[in-house]
């Protein structure tokens, strides 16, 4: 019972989910047109080459016998190997996956931090000019492609006043050795910062925009409720009703919408890191396709499906940890 | 008390409104139908905002699609510029009308410039629009066709069909669906057609959600019960009761989802999946205006605006359907 | 008598609604001595809740207190005063929004909700939400207020009180729930308790039970309390006084017994006749006739005239306020033209057809002579 039984059912649970992205990406790969050999090779190839580089990674077998064989590559950790880059497919997406993750993070948090307050501004002044300006802007933000604010910000913030870089990324973690301008660690994560800003921002809006309207009228709903009415009976201050009361109760529907809104930004990702030129798993993924790399272009599908699945167990999570409600599925 | 009449005679209000509609559920028609969404509409000043804004792209999209199809870009040539057929890029990223920069001055020929190969930026908004509405409403349709059969099917029916078509469609929601199209179009094709079922099958799961819930909690309802002891046939059951009986929420859900399907398709484009040159189509303009921000900027802007201005119109209309169309919220 | 606990003078409420003004409770006075359980009963759209929402002042937009009084001990909990301009405005006594949290709300004057599923915060434990109005408005510490959360349990009748504190609310029924919230009004230890339909939501057996636990803790703890409720039956079984309420107004006002053996007011008469009496064998319960209207359009004269079996003519024209028709030394105040005190030719006038005269048929299931005749004078 408890929490730590709930997140290993609902882990067991993804277990299905996972199976059905590898076989959706696995014959989706299979259908693409054109021959990966080839486009390794060049025009003419030698009938031993060809063979060679078949059975390396083994497209000389039947399809069932490969899916199999992906199948249970996968379940042991084995992703197979990217032509492209010549380098195991994992390898590749454990290089760019901090850099996507790290992109998605920030982006939510920035989303988070400021969708919060201003949906409770917004609740509070119900029809008032705060509440309008607050609805406006959210409206503005689902309704804006998250790579054209990129390219807006890039060209404001970038190119006519330079406050940021207009483009790539770098970790904080990374040796300062490896940064230009950078000789201590402190100074690498300076320059992260200032690099990850923009792209965060514009990654992050559509997710803010879409949390404030769910935060606003969440706080409506629980402004509203016949606790909040009780607890106002019995002389709590309004703001403890507000920060106690009714948030905690509006957090649920605000935790729901942010495990949706992780699909839209995983996608947001791929348009976001090729706007600002970041080598993530966006970028990745579209190397792959447009090199006709069948393994890397399965292995990210699996892990753009992976992180998301990831992304609602924690949401998840953390509903069942916030609404005591929520059965932990074995006390029926 | 919170209520308009104080707080005994609204619970009674509220809990009468939900009787009536409950047991109107029975004469659905009249309730939820065409005549009664646009009376509703017509009464609340967001949806109908909405509704100019869709009519005015949708109008704008018609030109666009006649112009081309019939004239062959005849009247854009006469009253804009003609979107295809390249100059000698004499005119190449000229500014909008009354502005200036390194190549030039701009022209009332060219109101809001000229792209980087010298075409007008305007008229190549104009054909964008007929790209993204068709888009658009085609995805949603696909989405809304696809996913309210599943989801009927899966709430009707129960057991094993719903277990397997549940399965699938968290299987297509769990690949993050910009993700999901792209892969499907290097799969099966990179154009417009690929775009739109691609970006149809990622809203599946969006109304099958929608519908099953409803289908789940109206099959218990006494009506089709009775309509089931009856002898009615289960295919009339879910056509003639259920469907009709969801037309609200469905009708919301698919405007914001058009608005959803252009954005998705705007990414595509932006990527080089979708439209391929030379129809324009906004997402690949936006693509094109990279290399030439610095000099160019209003070359990027404008595609922008003409998606935020789109989609915006879609949300407004939805959002307004919401609130017209829901009796439980007033705001 | 001693004075009064709680005043009320004259309230009237209303709500600012885009339809127009709904005069929601419309010049009601009533008293309440320490100690004494004194019911307001009425149909759903009385205007019952407002008035205790008012005597808290907690009345939502559009919602607002108009005009009145309303003293508690030597509070003015609301009152009015002419302004320089000639408008009214809070008088000088009357306590801040501030002091009525502090000092009130909790403190003084606590309150039970109808709906006991809604009314506790889902996301937090019962003993948290108590323990927090405990320590609010006793100003104990965090681990006295635990310990007084838990008697306090205890004390309402929940088993194993320790561990349930521990829980949250949909793990308790409705009866335990309401429970619950007993616990929280008794435990801040105020001097009147409002409870505000707390019995409806429960079925008739925990009702049973609810209403002998109040019973025992009113008698242990000299709590005074305001009964809301529209069940006449309730009345009966516990409250000392009757404010019966008709469209914002009071329009009878008696000792329980008084209001039950000698009935003035032709609503309350009709109220009685709609439930079965242990102590009268009637053939058949006789529904009131007609719904009560809305309340931003009562109709002239006497407000229960369209629906009264005794109406006449004079009743459209006369809009009474209640008076002292006592005839032993407790006092029964009611709002009434048919008695002699008022005089204003209600013998002379002419009958009225209405539904509940016989005037036309409301299709309602009964129609026979007896019933029409029988809201009279038993």
């Amino acid at each position: 019972m408890g929490l730590a039984r709930y997140t290993l059912w609902r882990v067991v649970q993804a277990v299905p989910v996972l199976i059905g992205i590898i076989t959706i990406t696995f014959f989706l790969a299979n259908q693409i047109p054109g021959d990966p050999v080839q486009t390794m090779l060049g025009p003419n190839p030698g009938q031993e080459q060809v063979e060679a580089i078949q059975a390396r990674y083994g497209l000389d077998r039947p399809i069932h016998e490969r899916y199999l064989s992906y199948l249970s590559g996968v379940a042991a950790g084995n992703l197979g190997l990217s032509i492209y880059y010549d380098r195991p497919v994992l390898e590749m997406i454990m290089l760019r996956l901090p850099v996507t993750l790290l992109l998605m993070l920030s982006a939510f948090a920035f989303a988070i931090a400021t969708a919060i307050p201003l949906g409770i501004i917004s609740a509070k002044r119900r029809n008032k000019p705060a509440d309008h300006v607050s609805r406006i802007v959210s409206l503005i933000g689902v309704s804006t492609p998250s790579f054209w604010i990129g390219l807006v910000l890039i060209i404001v913030f970038a190119f006519y006043l330079g406050w940021f870089p207009a483009r790539g990324l770098v970790l904080p973690w990374a040796d300062p050795a490896d940064v230009r301008g950078a000789e201590t660690q402190f100074q690498v994560i300076r320059t992260a910062a200032h690099h990850l800003f923009l792209p965060m921002i514009a990654l992050g809006t559509l997710q803010m925009a879409q949390i404030t309207r769910i935060e606003r009228s969440a706080m409506v709903d629980s402004l509203q409720g016949e606790y909040v009415k009780l607890a106002r009976a019995y002389g709590v201050p309004e703001s403890t009703i507000v920060r106690k009361h009714a948030f905690q109760v509006a957090q649920l529907p605000v935790i729901t919408i942010i495990g949706l809104g992780l699909s839209t930004a995983l996608g947001g990702a791929v348009l976001t890191e090729t706007v600002f030129e970041i080598q993530g798993m966006g970028r990745l993924i579209i190397t792959a396709i447009n090199n006709q790399d069948y393994e890397l272009i399965m292995g990210t599908t699996f892990m753009f499906g992976v992180a998301y699945v990831v992304g609602v167990i924690i949401t998840d999570i953390a509903y069942a940890y916030i609404d005591p409600r929520v059965t932990y599925g074995d006390e029926t | 008390m919170s209520t308009p009449h104080g707080g005994d005679p609204d619970t009674e209000t509220t809990q009468e409104s939900t009787a009536t509609e409950e047991s109107g559920a029975g004469d659905v028609q009249s309730r939820v139908g065409m005549r009664y969404t646009l009376s509703q509409v017509k009464r609340d000043t967001t949806a109908l905002i909405g509704i100019y804004i869709v009519g005015f792209i949708t109008l704008v999209a018609l030109f666009a699609a006649i112009d081309y199809y019939i004239f062959d870009y005849a009247i854009a040539e006469a009253i804009m510029y003609n979107p295809e057929r390249d100059p000698d890029e004499v005119n190449r990223l000229l500014p909008p009308v009354g502005m200036e920069n390194q190549f030039g001055s701009g022209v009332l020929e060219h109101p809001l410039g000229t792209d980087h190969r010298g075409r007008d930026i305007f008229s190549r908004l104009v054909y964008g629009t007929r790209v993204a509405m068709t888009v658009g409403f085609m995805a949603t349709a696909i989405g809304l066709v696809g996913g309210t059969l599943v989801g009927a099917v899966s709430g009707f029916y129960g057991g094993w069909i719903d277990d397997v078509l549940q399965r699938f469609t968290e299987t297509i929601y769990a690949i993050p669906f910009l993700v999901l199209v792209i892969a499907f179009m290097t799969a099966f094709g990179r154009d417009l057609t690929f775009a739109m079922i691609g970006v149809g099958i990622t809203a599946i799961p969006v109304f099958n959600r929608l519908i099953r819930s409803r289908v789940v909690s109206i099959r218990e309802e006494d009506y089709i019960e009775a309509a089931r002891a009856a002898g009615v046939k289960d295919r009339h059951i879910i056509f003639r009761h259920i469907i009709p009986n969801s037309f609200a929420p469905v009708l919301v859900q698919a405007t914001l989802q058009v608005g959803v399907s252009i954005l998705i398709v705007a990414g595509l484009s932006f990527l080089g999946f979708g439209a391929q040159p030379p129809t324009p189509s906004w997402g690949q303009m936006l693509s094109q205006s990279r290399g030439y921000m610095l000099p160019a900027p209003t070359f990027s802007i404008w595609p922008g605006l003409a998606i935020l201005f789109t989609v915006i119109g879609f949300n407004i209309l939805g959002d307004g359907l919401q609130d017209a169309l829901d009796p439980r919220i007033n705001n | 008598m001693t004075t009064p606990l709680l005043t009320v003078d004259n309230l009237k409420t209303q709500f600012f609604t885009e339809d127009g003004t709904v005069r929601a409770v419309d010049g009601i006075s009533f008293d309440v001595y320490p100690g004494e359980i004194v019911g307001l009963v009425g149909e759903s759209g009385a205007g019952k809740s407002v008035a205790t929402s008012s005597i808290l002042r907690l009345v939502d937009s559009p919602g607002e207190i108009v005009d009145g009084t309303i003293t508690f001990k030597d509070k003015t909990l609301f009152g009015l005063e002419e302004g320089p301009d000639g408008e009214p405005r809070p008088s000088e006594e009357m306590l801040t929004e501030e002091e009525m949290r502090k000092q009130v709300r909790g403190r003084e004057i606590a309150i039970i909700f109808q709906d006991p599923m809604e009314s506790l915060n889902p996301v937090f434990t019962v003993g948290g939400q108590l323990r927090e109005f405990i320590e609010l408005n006793r100003d104990l510490p965090k681990e006295e207020a635990k310990q007084e959360a838990i008697d306090m349990l205890r004390e309402v009748g929940i088993p194993d009180p320790v561990n349930r504190y521990e829980e949250y609310p949909h793990q308790f029924s409705g009866g335990m729930r309401q429970r619950v919230l007993i616990a929280m009004a008794i435990a801040c230890r105020p001097d009147l308790i409002i409870a505000d339909e707390p019995t409806t939501a429960l079925d008739v057996t925990v009702e049973g039970q609810i209403l002998e636990l109040v019973a025992e803790l009113q008698e242990k703890y000299d709590t005074a309390f305001i009964w809301v409720t529209h069940d006449m039956s309730v009345v009966a079984e516990i409250c000392d006084r009757v404010n019966v309420m008709y469209l914002g107004e009071i329009i009878e006002q008696a000792h329980v017994d008084d209001l039950f053996y000698n009935t003035k007011h032709p609503y309350t008469q009709a109220l009685l006749n709609s439930i079965p009496r242990p102590d009268e064998t009637i053939e058949e319960l006789d529904p009131i006739k007609g719904v009560m209207p809305e309340a931003i359009n009562p109709p002239s004269g006497c407000r229960f005239h369209s629906r009264c079996p005794e109406a006449r003519e004079v009743c459209q024209r006369v809009h009474p306020e209640p008076r002292d028709l006592a005839e032993g030394d407790r006092p029964h105040r009611a709002a009434c033209v048919k008695y002699d005190v008022f005089d204003v030719g209600y013998d002379a006038s002419p009958p009225l057809e209405t539904e509940a005269t016989g005037g036309f048929s409301a299709g309602l299931t009964q129609t026979g002579p007896e019933a029409e005749t029988d809201g009279g004078d038993r």
